[in-house]
């Protein structure tokens, strides 16, 4: 087990540059995942750890050793790809058997961490079949198994469950949760899905062209987001944003009377809820209902053009859809700073 | 009538065709290596046309079998085809994964790496066996009397000259003699077919997959075990079509040993075919009929080794 420093790491690909100065610092045992869209740079960083890209700039440091020129078998790291990449021609037993014979280790104790990950991953069945006969969940247990038995001291995650279904993501991301909860080893987990993130994660990254936007436990970022886009990223549906002009008159007034250029208010969906007119912070029309059985979606309208969400159990019985009133905790209501985007 | 009639009876045409494509001359081949036919014959003018009252069993067959020639035909073509087989898929292994990283320059690279292909195989002969083999006028003659010379000058060195001196004239190999030909053949034809392989390997090669090659990297491989247990396995298929394609048309080689030797020492069965049907049409469709049975030989072997490949 190790941790894992990051500093001020960059990366170029010939002029144009991707990473621009990132530093971390990811404690020993501790599951952390960097989360993202598309392009953020968040597999490219975990790609440096493992020493698949090389850095361009920076440090990186694991187990206090600095690994920057450290080929990538002996950097401790073990990675499960996206795609599973299993070696097609080998049997799930050669294939997580390979690098412990890479490393020229000895037979009798190959066989004793193939078997022994093959019980942790309930694949002890089908050791000798090749990855073609395997369903795509049992693919991708044989990948996270090829990077137990080499015992690393950081397991790395490239979004490995984003080829996998709804329902087996949902019990893959399970058993990934239990196996750090076993092992106790230091993972770094790449994903876009925040959701994903905020169940796994001790410690979220959020990344954003190549920058860290905020670094914090997922409740932590999901009540004090340091700036609109990690507000926006984290929580499903998304934070709604309102302008001072689009609240209601009986808004607070340290809200409805901040500056228009300066002010964003932001409330998150779930934290709406229908009120009396008096204490109403927003007024809007409902454009569209969308019912997930366990709660509604209400696709709101505020009387300057706004839209938004709000998220309820169901839609008050016999309520006025053409205006609604809604309102929300003060301590659940964001103020932003709006050139910036910075929370104030 | 179930619904498989009519696609089958619209079928029929086609396989009818290509039965009849197949069969007749088949059926010919046969006919003809049962019967003396002889395309001239002062002294029995009735062999010059066919027919059945012309019947000669196996006599045909005996006399092919006895020729002088047949069994270093057999020997030849199998020798021939197994030489080119194995040099192009090691030479067009070679190849593609050295073009396949990316150099500048490599898409004109690509292009002259397949012209060979293009060339006429007569053209091909040609050009080796008086341009390239010759042993005096040939690129052959004029290196090995280059180094000669080399040599010759280094024996007047004081000390270094002594030991120079003790080496022997080296003498240009001749190319069109009885026990090279063959050698000659394998030569040109092996560099007019590694392009075929190298095409194949090199559009194999980009189908594989990067990240299984990163996962190897982390689990420590090294370039050959890499290459060994994940870009090899891979080109499995490839290599069995490469194997299988060239042998079919390997098997039947002809312009190159017409034009190296004209058949003196090197024939392989297409080449002793021609003898006989010079005259005797008799002897050369029992000679085709032994061809056909090598070939048969030889694609149930090919089969066997590469067949699961094909069919995994």
């Amino acid at each position: 087990m190790a941790s894992v420093t990051i500093e001020q790491v960059i990366k170029r690909y010939g002029d144009t540059q991707v990473m621009h100065g990132v530093d971390l610092d990811i404690q020993d045992g501790e599951f952390v995942v960097f989360v993202g869209p598309s392009g953020c740079g968040k597999s490219t960083l975990l790609r440096m750890i493992a020493g698949l890209e090389d850095i361009s700039d920076g440090t990186i440091e694991i187990g206090g050793t600095v690994v920057n020129e450290v080929a990538p078998a002996k950097r401790g790291v073990a990675m499960v790809f996206q795609t599973y990449a299993l070696y097609p021609h080998m049997t799930v037993y050669n294939n997580m058997a390979f690098g412990l014979k890479q490393a020229k280790m000895d037979k009798a104790e190959i066989d004793k961490r193939v078997r022994a990950a093959g019980e942790i991953l309930h694949i002890t069945d089908y050791l000798e079949r090749t990855p073609k006969a395997l369903s795509g969940g049992q693919r991708q247990r044989v990948a996270i198994g090829r990077a137990i038995v080499r015992e690393p001291e950081v397991f790395l995650f490239d979004e490995p469950l984003s080829n996998l279904d709804a329902a087996l993501r949902v019990q893959t991301r399970l058993e990934i949760a239990r196996l750090h909860k076993r092992l106790g080893t230091t993972m770094i987990y790449v994903t876009h899905d925040q959701v994903e993130a905020m169940t796994l994660a001790d410690k979220i990254v959020v990344l954003r062209d190549g920058r860290v936007e905020q670094v914090g436990a997922p409740v932590d970022l999901y009540e004090r987001p340091k700036n609109t886009f990690v507000a926006q990223f984290i929580g499903s549906p998304k934070m709604n944003f309102f302008a001072p002009s689009a609240l209601a008159a009986t808004a607070p007034a340290d809200l409805r009377g901040g500056s228009e250029d300066a002010l964003l208010v932001g409330i998150r969906p779930e934290h709406l809820r229908v009120c009396e007119p008096s204490e109403a912070i927003v007024t809007a029309r409902l454009d569209l209902i969308e019912n997930l059985g366990e709660h509604v979606l209400a696709h709101m309208v505020a009387t300057d053009g706004t839209e938004f969400i709000a998220k309820m159990e169901t839609l008050p019985e016999g309520a006025d859809t053409s205006a609604m009133q809604f309102t929300a905790a003060p301590e659940r209501v964001h103020r932003f700073d709006k050139a910036s985007g910075l929370r104030q | 009538m179930s619904d498989r009639t009519l696609p089958r009876l619209l079928q029929t045409p086609a396989v009818l065709l290509l039965l009849v494509w197949m069969l007749v001359p088949l059926g010919m081949t046969l006919f003809f290596s049962f019967i003396r036919y002889v395309l001239n014959s002062l002294r029995r003018p009735e062999w010059t046309s066919p027919s059945i009252d012309n019947w000669r069993g196996f006599g045909n067959y005996q006399f092919v079998w006895n020729n002088d020639g047949f069994w270093l035909a057999i020997y030849n073509s199998v020798f021939i085809v197994t030489s080119i087989v194995v040099f192009t898929v090691i030479f067009g292994l070679a190849i593609a994964i050295l073009v396949n990283r990316s150099f500048p320059g490599r898409g004109i690279v690509r292009v002259l790496l397949i012209s060979p292909f293009f060339v006429m195989p007569a053209v091909n002969a040609v050009l080796w066996i008086n341009m390239i083999l010759d042993p005096v006028l040939g690129l052959q003659g004029i290196a090995v009397a280059g180094l000669n010379e080399m040599i010759d000058g280094l024996r007047d060195f004081p000390v270094l000259g002594g030991f120079f001196s003790l080496w022997p004239e080296l003498s240009p190999i001749s190319f069109r003699a009885t026990q090279t030909s063959a050698y000659a053949v394998i030569i040109m034809v092996t560099w007019q077919w590694t392009p075929f392989a190298v095409l194949i390997f090199m559009t194999s090669l980009q189908s594989e997959d990067q990240q299984q090659k990163e996962a190897a990297i982390l689990d420590g491989a090294g370039k050959w075990s890499m290459f060994r247990n994940l870009t090899l396995p891979h080109l499995g298929r490839p290599i069995a079509i490469v194997v299988m394609i060239q042998a079919i048309f390997h098997l039947s080689l002809y312009a190159e040993i017409e034009i190296v030797s004209r058949g003196n020492g090197n024939k392989n069965l297409p080449y002793l075919i021609g003898e006989f049907a010079t005259n005797n049409i008799g002897a050369a469709s029992a000679a085709g009929i032994f061809a056909v049975i090598l070939a048969n030989v030889i694609a149930i072997f090919l089969l066997r080794m590469v067949g699961k490949t094909l069919m995994d």
